[in-house]
């Protein structure tokens, strides 16, 4: 049902001027892919020099929160790019992007990254005290930027993993696969 | 009077050396009539070396090993925004530009190295594509410039004094530069994937 539902949208969206105006021209794709890209090394890049001072590897000798807090709004600045300029690459190929795998678990990736930021950073701010300049972040903490740099990892790979074939509908036998990847015509044709 | 000067701008020099061989190189035509002599060695990687197989036979090891070289981009820009601007006064004032300086370093260090390792791994599974493409050869030359500029340049300049006493333009036109440089890295990188 709920594959039914996300390929109806998909292709309403796919149906209008604006998302075929982006996927057929040649650079607003381009563009779109490259920023979406390349605004990694702001949002990624920041977060992972947060994660890595709680586990000791950069910038021992400046306090943690302190790193946290001045590096939170580039961070924030590139994902608010990251975000626009995804949802308007899936607005270019929505009806692709829903029947993906790897879109899925990405999107599903996303959701596990950001929960996990909004208790990492209430530990944080739960935590604060004598902590703060030692080498490293307690425990719990330190889980925490493990699990966000593991996850991070994951949603780039996975976006990696996109435009690449190997289980895209038409190649799926796999009756859990073909739903998971959300092949409504292949479902049907069983 | 030669050798205090070397030995004061040692760093300086050698760029100076390398940029000259560069142009005098091209000047020459040298690079015209290298290039296709490497050719070979591009189909080399691609069909008989064994990262070019694993690349050519195993997709899902090449996207994988595809993501990693992005995720260590994203981490050589963390590093280079972190310290650039803290050099601009943008980010962290409050904190020595000296101890941002010296604490991204380490870990810009071992991004670059798997970058470059995964890289190689990249363009040997479509080496004979890369060949032709210009975007690829402007993406190798500034790969090196940025190397070159960080090892011999950037670094002996900003360790060898107090950041302080450095002429604070000098340390703004070092971030840009270099802010610069990788960002082209970057995007030619990105473009390679489009050509």
């Amino acid at each position: 049902m709920i594959n039914e539902l996300l390929l109806q949208f998909a292709q309403y969206l796919e149906a209008q001027e604006y998302s075929q105006m982006l996927v057929s021209g040649y650079y607003s794709w381009n563009w779109l892919e490259a920023t979406h890209v390349l605004t990694l090394m702001i949002s990624i890049g920041s977060l992972f020099i947060i994660d890595f001072r709680m586990l000791g590897w950069v910038l021992p000798g400046v306090s943690a929160t302190t790193i946290a807090d001045r590096l939170h709004k580039p961070m924030i600045i590139g994902f608010v790019i990251m975000f626009i300029t995804g949802i308007l690459l899936v607005y270019a190929k929505p009806v692709e992007n829903v029947q993906s795998f790897w879109f899925r678990l990405k999107m599903i990736l996303l959701v596990l990254a950001f929960i996990n930021a909004w208790v990492f950073n209430s530990r944080m701010r739960a935590a604060e005290g004598a902590w703060d300049s030692a080498l490293v972040a307690p425990k719990p903490l330190r889980t925490g930027a493990i699990i966000s740099l593991c996850l991070w990892c994951g949603v780039v790979a996975m976006g990696r993993f996109i435009p690449y074939d190997w289980v895209d509908c038409p190649k799926v036998s796999n009756t859990a696969l073909l739903w998971a990847s959300g092949c409504v015509e292949q479902l049907n044709a069983l | 009077m030669l050798s205090n000067f070397l030995s004061n701008y040692r760093s300086v020099a050698v760029l100076a050396f390398v940029v000259l061989t560069i142009a005098l190189v091209e000047f020459f035509g040298v690079r015209a009539s290298v290039y296709p002599s490497l050719l070979p060695f591009f189909e080399w990687l691609k069909y008989s070396s064994w990262i070019g197989y694993l690349g050519i036979t195993y997709g899902s090891v090449y996207a994988t090993i595809q993501a990693v070289h992005l995720i260590s981009m994203a981490l050589i820009g963390g590093t280079i925004l972190v310290a650039d601007l803290r050099l601009l006064g943008v980010l962290l004032k409050d904190i020595p530009s000296e101890t941002i300086t010296k604490g991204t370093h380490q870990c810009f260090k071992y991004s670059l190295s798997v970058a470059i390792a995964t890289g190689i791994f990249c363009a040997a599974g479509v080496a004979d594509k890369v060949y032709y493409m210009p975007v690829f050869w402007i993406k190798m030359l500034a790969l090196f410039a940025g190397s070159c500029f960080i090892f011999f340049i950037k670094l002996p300049l900003l360790n060898s004094r107090p950041h302080n006493e450095v002429d604070p333009w000098m340390l703004r036109m070092l971030a840009v530069a270099s802010i610069s440089i990788w960002f082209t890295v970057a995007a030619t990188g990105r473009w390679i994937g489009f050509s």
